[in-house]
């Protein structure tokens, strides 16, 4: 759904257990034969594209400051879709030393090819699309073979000195790749006992505890993970598969230490890391009184200094070592015009100051992917900052790095989940606005005219709220006229149309953001025509398609993520003479999932006119309703593509 | 760089004395915006537009140091930003270029946002802070900066440096952009010593152009050399005089490029210039041909290590190579037999190149290379199969299309091999993709034309020897319920069977199978197979039993059967009205469909759609569409024929409405009556 810009400025657990390129390590192979491919149990070739045969995962911690990470892995690719696995990456940055990539690649019988070369192994940038500079590097080694199936074996360590995140351990976490076995060991020292979470381990994965000298350490292994599909409308495979997820009570970064074992102490940490850095000049404090010069409101007065932010700054990401947590000053900012999201949002709680506003910076899991937060771990769980203004009556939530946003709107990309606002006293997490079916919504009315020959030409309107204008506005700010145009041809998937007029306008004005689209168009042939019949779809621009058919029983919930009210009435003035000869039935459905009607008349005038109606009301659903909520989609599609048939006749 | 030659008193003997030479007044000048510049309405094609360049005035000359030559280019840009989707005009990368340890630098970085506010111009600097390095992998860095305090209605200005001593590549230099351009100019200065090719791309003409003579004076360091030939630890400054070429481009009101579907690249249509070394001449005798004859630049290509070199070595795959030679007597087949020895040790990378990077040797030990790599390992393994191959450079779709009477490398970024299976009949081809048959290019090669490298170098068509073909041929049976079923086999032959193969290959037949049920919701596959997936010289066969439920039956109501709508898989890729470039397919089209459907005892039929014939003029493509009934068996046949690989804009409105018809013709029902 979300478009918007991935804005994420506050950086998350780098070293992460989901490297995009996957990571890895191993011990010098030697002549004898390793890892053949026969030894793999049947059960885990099943639907496989690779079979992670051995993984483990070794984090030491060596202070409150530095912490040394090795993996070694060794997973055998059957078949091309699994080339990935034959590559490692390692990312690293100013806080990571990387300390070795090797690794060697075997054939199927586990003889080895070759060992992974140093020179074997590049260098690249790893800066995000969005920034224009972080640090992040990333190394990469390459064993992929042209014949399948085949074993790559890499083992790679580094240190990092930022200690705010530990890696998450999931070793399994990609479709069609099953694991034989692995392991992780993580070793502290006793003054920073482990804190850990432990989601969907089999029984009898749980941790197990030993003490190596005085040091605590806590292994877990898992083994014979079967191979897994994603199924549509399914929770994120993060949130599906076996993982433990491990986070310091003690930690530090550049020289700022922390606690970590409660959301108000992580709060504390960063509040006072930004501690100083929103004085403003005096220049800035004038500007700001005249801004709000005869307002008292403080919601006017947030309004007015929020669009005097989005009128002068821009969003500009500059990433390095502690620059990840701690803001550019505000004065910075003020002299730019720009910063991330750190930066923004801290100038924006230093102008609302000013105006004797209070508010906080707040961090946030930004993105569809982040919604689910683990509440009960506190843990650096965030990519994204954002504003929190507490008024009386509520609470506006600003979104500082975009200058079209509407004010207090936060979207998909920060709605509807939680949040850690930063206090004096400390972290406190609140959840942040969720837009229900109602106030996304999508209206549109249509009035068409066909000929005799079937061609069509439409006026619409279609006007879009809440999270169903979240793209459309991001499309309407950032593309131009013509490039917004090649991107309603694709939407309208239509055979034959050419968009004659066009015009998108956003409207801010209400309590929630709506964007307006008009068009005119040229629909050749849009009646099928076959003798004196003319076949017309009544549903102009809004059919649904079923979801595609389902292979077996379904296993796991359904999850809807948007919900949502459609609601369109189109009208067609048909030719004269033309009388109807088939007319589709009125369709009513009410499910758990949402309700749908459409229906077809014929006015006394001639004229067609068809709405249509579509609720859905998002959500978590049980496996066992998946088969009803198919065959709702399918009811809809069907009635979607319903045709009315006109006859003209015999002359 | 090119290191400065013992020649360097004999030029200075050449050059005469200079012109008089009147320096062009500089279109702007740095630092100075005035309030009237503000005003979006004195600018053109500003319409929807993010942005505009207001002037973009690059010079880039040939300047002496102390190692030699340098090409110094110096830019000034100033953009007017009109609305916030501009803002990104703000955010400026520079690439860089090193290798061998030199490195282009970038120099003198200024910069300036300029707001009106008031009706009075405010000027704020480019900070250091603002300017920042990226190291990209080993050849590359980006020089990146950002300007301040962007606004709606910003004037944007920067100024940089770029100096390099990689003098065989000056600066190109592009006019026209993806927001409107008000006056593009680029000026060189290049003394008498050196020639550069000038290769121009684009349909815009110039507002102007023009040379002159002019005096040119440059000093350079040289390391002093004993009689014996060696360094002496000393330098000289050599102050050098003579004539310089100044040249000078403009072009004005230059409209925003806008990207179309079926495009080779935005390089083919994009108005820029390019320039590459030609020769280097210090005096009347020694004159360094850079870039001269296509049978130099063989010549030269032959004798590079990472070339020719790479054919001259006995590979891993020698001996059974060499063992084809009898194993395998027809020569076609024995190409082919080579082309799977190279696949079946060596896989594909992704990385498209003309030379090789990496000792043969190890490539065979990674079992992986570049298209160079892998294609020059087929030619010499052809040559140990005793076949008569040479390396022939292309330049991809991707790259752009070549001018045969401009000899510069430059033009290709790829290598096929070629064998000659008879005189005037070449066999192209290339083991990058294990999917296509051999003598069928990839895609990415239908360009023109390539150059053949060797004692006799030629050109080479690389017209496409396959078309795109997809045949439908379905037998249904009708029943009284109006539900069809029955056997549907599909054909990808040619370059869709590459494509679908390449899509099988990518996720599986299961998912394969599985895209085509979502992009069919009425089917209901009973059984589906996909056939031939390694037979690659015939098309790929999708073998189908499917059931379709039929509408709900009405009583006295006549029975609607869309039956071609049920295979219209072409969506109209035109939907724009106009057209402002070519539309190149790449390869000639055909889609076929054939549809037998038998009706129950009783039925009748109350109207067919009519029988339609569209053509394109000269035959250049042709839509043809029939239904016939035969006793109680009902054909229908369409078939859509796109002829050429390449239509010109004046034949879109043509070409579109091809398209259109035949999709419009695919949605037509037959009406049936039951008894």
């Amino acid at each position: 759904m979300s478009m918007l810009p991935a804005f994420f400025s506050y950086r998350r657990a780098l070293l992460g257990g989901s490297l995009l390129l996957s990571s890895l390590l191993a011990r010098a192979g030697g002549g004898d034969t390793r890892w053949p491919v026969d030894a793999i149990p049947a059960a885990l070739r099943e639907n496989a594209h690779a079979v992670i045969r051995q993984q483990d995962d070794i984090l030491t911690v060596k202070s409150a400051g530095r912490m040394v990470y090795t993996v070694h892995r060794v997973v055998t690719v059957l078949d091309e879709q699994g080339e990935q696995w034959g590559v490692a990456g390692v990312m690293y940055d100013k806080l990571i030393q990387f300390s070795y990539l090797r690794g060697a690649v075997y054939d199927e019988s586990g003889k080895q090819i070759r060992p992974l070369r140093s020179s074997d192994i590049k260098d690249y940038s790893a800066i995000s699309g969005f920034s224009i500079y972080e640090d992040n590097r990333v190394r990469v080694g390459d064993l992929r073979q042209p014949r399948y199936p085949y074993t790559a074996e890499f083992e790679y360590e580094f240190t990092s000195e930022n200690t705010l995140s530990y890696p998450d351990w999931q070793p399994q976490d990609h479709e069609h790749v099953s694991l034989e076995h692995a392991t992780l060991r993580v070793i502290t020292p006793p003054e920073l006992p482990l804190r850990y979470l432990e989601a969907r381990l089999p029984a009898g994965n749980t941790v197990s505890k030993s003490q190596q000298g005085t040091q605590q350490v806590h292994s877990w292994q898992l083994t014979n993970l079967p191979a897994v599909e994603r199924e549509p409308y399914s929770p994120p495979l993060d949130e599906q598969l076996p993982a433990v997820y491990v986070a310091p009570t003690a930690f530090e970064v550049q020289g700022y230490r922390g606690t970590l074992s409660s959301w108000k102490e992580f709060g504390k940490w960063d509040y006072d890391l930004n501690q100083g850095r929103s004085e403003l000049t005096p220049e800035t404090t004038a500007k700001v009184a005249e801004l709000v010069k005869g307002l008292s409101d403080p919601r006017q007065k947030a309004q007015k200094i929020y669009e005097h932010l989005q009128n002068s700054t821009r969003y500009v990401s500059i990433q390095l070592g502690i620059g990840g947590y701690q803001t550019f000053p505000a004065t910075t900012v003020a002299t730019n015009g720009y910063g991330d999201c750190k930066a923004l949002s801290n100038y924006c709680m230093a102008l609302l100051r000013s105006a004797g506003v209070p508010s906080y910076c707040a961090l946030v899991g930004a993105g569809e992917q982040n919604v689910g937060m683990r509440t009960d771990f506190p843990s650096n769980q965030f990519n994204h900052m954002i504003l929190c203004v507490p008024l009386p009556k509520d609470t506006v939530w600003l979104e500082c790095t975009s200058q079209q946003q509407a004010f207090g709107y936060m979207g998909s990309f920060t709605g509807g989940r939680h949040a850690l606002l930063l206090t004096p006293e400390g972290g406190k997490l609140v959840r942040t606005p969720r837009y229900g079916a109602t106030l996304n919504r999508q209206l549109r009315r249509a009035d068409v005219q066909i000929d005799e020959q079937g061609h069509g030409r439409a006026t619409v309107r279609t006007t879009s709220t809440g999270l169903q204008q979240d793209d459309l506005a991001q499309r309407l700010h950032s593309l131009t006229a013509d490039e917004q145009r090649q991107y309603a041809y694709k939407q309208l998937a239509l055979p034959a149309v050419t968009i004659e007029q066009s015009n998108w306008q956003a409207d801010h004005r209400g309590a929630i953001p709506a964007v307006t689209e008009r068009l005119t168009l040229a629909l050749p042939s849009y009646a099928a025509r076959t003798g004196r019949r003319l076949f017309l779809t009544p549903n102009l621009l809004n059919r649904s398609s079923a979801p595609a058919p389902r292979v077996g029983a379904r296993q796991t919930p359904l999850q809807l993520l948007m919900p949502f009210t459609d609601a369109d009435t189109i009208r067609y003035q048909v030719p004269v003479g033309y009388k109807p000869e088939s007319v589709p039935a009125p369709v009513k459905l009410s499910t758990a999932f949402g309700s749908y009607e459409a229906q077809v008349q014929v006015l006394p005038d001639g004229t067609v006119q068809y709405i249509r109606r579509l609720q859905m009301n998002g959500g978590r659903y049980e496996a066992a309703q998946y088969e009803a909520y198919e065959d709702f989609r399918q009811r809809i599609s069907k009635a979607d593509r319903a045709q009315l048939v006109l006859v003209r006749p015999e002359s | 760089m090119q290191s400065v030659v013992g020649g360097l008193l004999g030029a200075l003997l050449a050059c005469s004395v200079a012109g008089a030479a009147i320096a062009q007044d500089a279109p702007i000048k740095f630092g100075k915006v005035e309030a009237k510049d503000f005003d979006p309405a004195t600018y053109h094609n500003t319409a929807d537009a993010p942005a505009v360049v207001l002037c973009d005035f690059g010079q880039s000359r040939i300047a002496g140091g102390d190692e030699g030559f340098y090409v110094v280019f110096e830019r000034v840009t100033r953009v007017l930003v009109l609305n916030k989707a501009g803002y990104e005009q703000a955010t400026v990368r520079v690439p860089l270029y090193r290798r061998d340890g030199q490195e282009e630098k970038l120099l003198n970085v200024k910069g300036f946002t300029y707001n009106l506010v008031g009706g009075k111009v405010e000027k704020q600097k480019l900070d250091e802070s603002g300017i920042f390095r990226e190291q990209v992998d080993n050849n590359r860095t980006v020089g990146k900066f950002t300007l301040p305090s962007v606004r709606e209605g910003s004037i944007l200005e920067y100024t940089y440096t770029v100096k390099s001593g990689f003098v065989f590549n000056l600066q190109d230099w592009q006019f026209q952009r993806d927001i409107p351009v008000e006056w593009s100019e680029y000026r060189t200065l290049i003394p008498g010593f050196y020639t550069y090719k000038e290769i121009p791309h684009g349909y815009l003409p110039y507002k102007w152009q023009e040379r002159k003579v002019v005096s040119y004076s440059t000093s350079v360091r040289q390391t002093v050399h004993d009689s014996y030939g060696s360094s002496t630890g000393n330098t000289n400054m050599l102050t050098l005089t003579c004539n310089a070429l100044n040249s000078r481009w403009v072009m004005e009101q230059v409209p925003a490029f806008r990207e179309e579907a079926y495009m080779t690249t935005p390089r083919d249509y994009l108005a820029a210039l390019d320039f590459e070394l030609d020769k280097i001449q210090w005096d009347e005798k020694h004159v360094q041909q850079v870039t001269s004859t296509w049978e130099k630049i063989s010549e030269e290509m032959l004798k590079d290590d990472d070339f020719g070199g790479y054919l001259k070595e006995r590979s891993s795959l020698t001996p059974a190579a060499q063992a084809l030679a009898t194993q395998v007597p027809d020569p076609a087949a024995r190409a082919a037999a080579a082309v799977a020895l190279v696949q079946q040790a060596v896989r594909y990378n992704g990385e498209t190149r003309m030379y090789a990077h990496t000792p043969l040797k190890r490539v065979l030990e990674q079992k992986q290379g570049t298209s160079a790599e892998l294609n020059l390992l087929l030619i010499r393994t052809l040559r140990d199969a005793g076949l008569q191959a040479n390396p022939v450079l292309v330049s991809t779709r991707s790259h752009g299309r070549i001018q045969t009477e401009v000899p510069l490398l430059s033009q290709f970024n790829y290598t096929l091999a070629q064998v000659s299976l008879a005189p005037g009949q070449d066999l192209l081809l290339d083991a990058t993709n294990p999917l296509l048959e051999p003598g069928t290019l990839p895609e990415q090669c239908l360009n023109g034309q390539g150059r053949l490298i060797g004692p006799q170098g030629r050109w080479v068509s690389l017209l496409p020897t396959q078309r795109f073909l997809h045949f439908t041929n379905a037998r249904l049976v009708l029943d009284e319920q109006g539900n069809l079923s029955g056997n549907v086999k599909v054909e990808y032959g040619g370059y869709a069977g590459v494509d679908e193969r390449g899509a099988v290959a990518e996720h599986g037949e299961k998912d394969y199978v599985g895209s085509w049920q979502r992009r069919h919701p009425d089917w209901k596959l009973t059984r589906s197979a996909v056939q031939r997936l390694e037979e690659r010289a015939k098309p790929l066969l999708l073998d189908l039993d499917v059931h379709v439920p039929g509408p709900a039956a009405t009583t006295g109501q006549p029975l609607y059967l869309p039956v071609m709508q049920l295979f219209a898989d072409v969506s109209n890729p035109f939907p724009q009205e106009q057209r402002r470039y070519p539309v190149d397919f790449g390869m000639a089209h055909e889609y076929t469909t054939t549809v037998l459907v038998t009706l129950p005892a009783g039925y009748t039929v109350e109207e067919l759609p009519a029988k339609t014939l569209l053509e394109l003029p000269n035959g250049d493509g042709r839509f043809v569409y029939e239904a016939t009934l035969q006793g109680q068996t009902l054909q229908l046949t369409s078939r859509l024929l796109l002829r050429k690989a390449e239509y010109q804009p004046r034949e879109y409105a043509a070409l579109r409405e091809l398209f259109t018809r035949s999709l419009a013709k695919h949605r037509e029902p037959l009406v049936l009556r039951r008894p």
